[in-house]
């Protein structure tokens, strides 16, 4: 087996055994998995309420092959795409710089239509129209900044499904989640509310998918810069759902198609409950769940394959659909085989 | 060989072709990184360059100790478990803290949620590091004349420099209390990235980070939220960023939450970010700077009356 696939196998079974949700515990066998410095989590103890990250002698995570930074980088980079031409267009009105878009592989256009197209949202809430705008130029940072680590490298934008329309990836998503019925449209563009559930859709993705990025490098330098993109993400998820959240109380559409679109995300990237709404029953109490996170209040992580499970709106092993409907440039483009 | 010999292996060698492969990277990253305060083991001087995995989880216990003590009470009137306090070093106790009258119900179930959080933080770091984990040392979260609070907000100008803060009064005063902790907590985890070796604890540190993110983001926005009616927030937020940046040396690593103009138009900051969007870094040192609430090296005060325990415990020297 060689070196990297292993590492990539154990850290892909640490990983796995990390998930659970806030009401699931999973207790871990220290056997043999404890290893010099990972020793010390061999000490289990008998509260259900930890679960200890050990890797197993016996990965069952199908192998990935050998992802390199850069592999790992210009994935990265296209999630970006995806997001800073969400938010430029319902922030703005426009999309980004057309300099931002090429690079190697297959260049695409953001799919248009004449209804549902992508164009600034008719903001009524003048603090929702800030932080559209806040999160626009921090993911055109985010874009910016890995075509530059990159260079020559860097891939090109690929096709990007961001219709409002009946065809739109917005409107499979939201059928298949049950926001809309199975012949309903979803406008991301049409309103504060469907602008910050569209929103919801990508940030807390992001999330899970820079934390598996993060252990996937080896640059240190490159680690650091994930980590503070990962950050990022993550302020951006804790607006997006708070601000969900207090309007909810008013609106409880808004509670309600925020938990569908995380069922639906579930239903999609494999049978671990790696997703949680904006609420949560605390002692019998419906409160706020802010933060998606398991028993350790730890992040959750998706691999590559799952994050594609997401954004392709596909549960099997394929090259493209959804948000992306030629799939992904770079050798990082397959999702998993999830159910 | 077992496994784990193999794994160990595998990563010593991983280590090697990162250090042949630092310098290249650095000057490719170098264009691209203004902005970025990218940290190197080499360069830091007076940097714990031996700084091991267990060093930096403990430094990130202290801190979580601190963070859940302060949330515990505010949220619940409590103080975490004493079977959550033991460990190696200096035992301490804790000073100040009570439950804060909330009189907005969504603030009050924000506190909670933060709450369960940082007491999992706790209890995981904990976990992790089995017996080499540290005691909680002595800290300092009180709301009167002579506590840590007061002297952070009269530093900062928040109130006078005879004027008392308590934490504790106030929704507004709880928030701008859990502002001063959040975005510190972030870019700590951030600097400790690059200084943890072993990949599962990287994911784990990566993860927790990501928590703090989301806290900060809950509150900063909801002091952005509360500004509109109430400006003094954001100048209070503002002065606090301000402060901090006063104590951990020379680069800017703090933003407020005021809004910008932006070609014509309001933006929001409640994302504290460079030039690239990626997060600030502190040193475990500048962090130190900051919850000591001294710009000089020293190993105590001010929120940690008797220092942190471990090995990590100096501030920097600014």
């Amino acid at each position: 087996m060689s070196e990297e696939r292993f590492i990539l196998d154990v850290i892909e079974e640490a990983s796995a055994k990390r998930r659970s949700d806030r009401r699931r515990f999973m207790r871990m066998a220290a056997g043999a998995g404890a290893v010099g410095g990972l020793a010390m989590l061999g000490a289990c103890n008998n509260d259900d309420d930890n679960v200890i990250i050990v890797p197993t002698p016996t990965p069952t995570a199908p192998a990935t092959g050998s992802v390199t930074d850069a592999d790992v980088l210009n994935f990265a980079l296209q999630l970006e795409y995806l997001e800073a031409q969400f938010y430029s267009y319902a922030a703005f009105g426009t999309g980004i710089n057309s300099a931002l878009q090429g690079g190697v592989g297959t260049q695409g256009t953001v799919v248009s239509s004449t209804s549902g197209q992508p164009r600034q949202v008719a903001f009524q809430d003048p603090i929702v129209a800030q932080y559209a705008r806040e999160i626009a130029y921090d993911e055109i940072a985010h874009v910016t900044f890995l075509r530059s680590a990159l260079g020559s490298s860097a891939v090109a934008q690929p096709a990007l499904n961001l219709s409002g329309d009946a065809n739109g990836a917005f409107t499979a998503a939201a059928r298949a989640a049950g926001v809309v019925s199975s012949t309903g449209t979803f406008d991301p563009y049409a309103s504060d509310e469907n602008f910050l559930l569209a929103a919801y859709i990508f940030e807390d993705v992001g999330v899970t998918a820079y934390m598996g990025g993060v252990a996937l490098l080896t640059n240190k330098t490159f680690i650091e810069a994930a980590a503070g993109i990962h950050a990022a993400e993550a302020y951006h998820a804790g607006l997006v759902r708070s601000v969900l959240y207090r309007k909810g109380l008013s609106n409880a559409s808004l509670i309600t198609a925020a938990g569908q679109i995380s069922d639906a995300r579930d239903s999609l990237d494999g049978s671990t409950d790696l997703d949680q709404g904006i609420v949560a029953t605390v002692n019998g109490t419906q409160t706020a769940n802010i933060v998606p996170a398991d028993s350790n209040a730890i992040a959750f992580v998706r691999t590559p394959q799952q994050v594609l499970n997401v954004v392709y709106l596909n549960k099997a092993a394929v090259t493209g659909g959804g948000f992306f409907p030629n799939g992904l440039n770079g050798n990082v483009r397959t999702s998993a085989a999830s159910g | 060989m077992t496994e784990s010999e193999q794994l160990l292996d595998a990563f010593d060698a991983r280590a090697e072709r990162r250090n042949q492969r630092r310098d290249f990277f650095k000057t490719a990253m170098g264009a691209a990184a203004a902005g970025v305060t990218a940290f190197t083991l080499a360069s830091k001087a007076g940097a714990q360059s031996t700084v091991t995995d267990t060093d930096v989880l403990n430094f990130a216990l202290n801190l979580e100790y601190l963070e859940a003590q302060f949330y515990a009470f505010a949220a619940n009137g409590t103080g975490l478990a004493s079977s959550q306090l033991t460990g190696t070093g200096t035992q301490g106790a804790v000073t100040g803290g009570r439950k804060v009258t909330f009189t907005d119900p969504v603030v009050a179930r924000y506190a909670q949620e933060i709450a369960a959080d940082e007491a999992a933080h706790v209890a995981f770091l904990r976990t992790a590091l089995g017996t080499a984990a540290v005691a909680q040392p002595a800290i300092n979260i009180s709301g009167d004349a002579n506590g840590a609070f007061t002297a952070a907000a009269r530093a900062a100008g928040v109130v006078s420099s005879t004027g008392t803060f308590d934490p504790y009064a106030s929704d507004e005063n709880f928030l701008l209390g859990a502002y001063i902790f959040e975005d510190v907590g972030v870019t700590a985890y951030k600097g400790a990235s690059p200084l943890i070796t072993n990949k599962t604890f990287l994911q784990a540190a990566a993860g927790i980070l990501a928590v703090e993110a989301y806290h900060a983001a809950i509150v900063r926005g909801a002091l952005y939220a509360k500004g509109v009616q109430t400006p003094a927030l954001i100048t209070a937020a503002g002065q606090i960023s301000d402060a901090r940046d006063s104590l951990d040396g020379t680069s800017d690593l703090d933003q407020g939450i005021a809004a910008q103009t932006i070609n014509g138009q309001l933006v929001s900051n409640i994302v504290p970010l460079d030039t690239n969007g990626i997060a600030f870094s502190r040193t475990p040192g500048q962090v130190l700077n900051i919850v000591y609430l001294n710009r000089a090296s020293v190993t105590l005060g001010g929120f940690f009356p008797a220092g942190v325990n471990g090995n990590v415990r100096a501030s920097a020297a600014n």
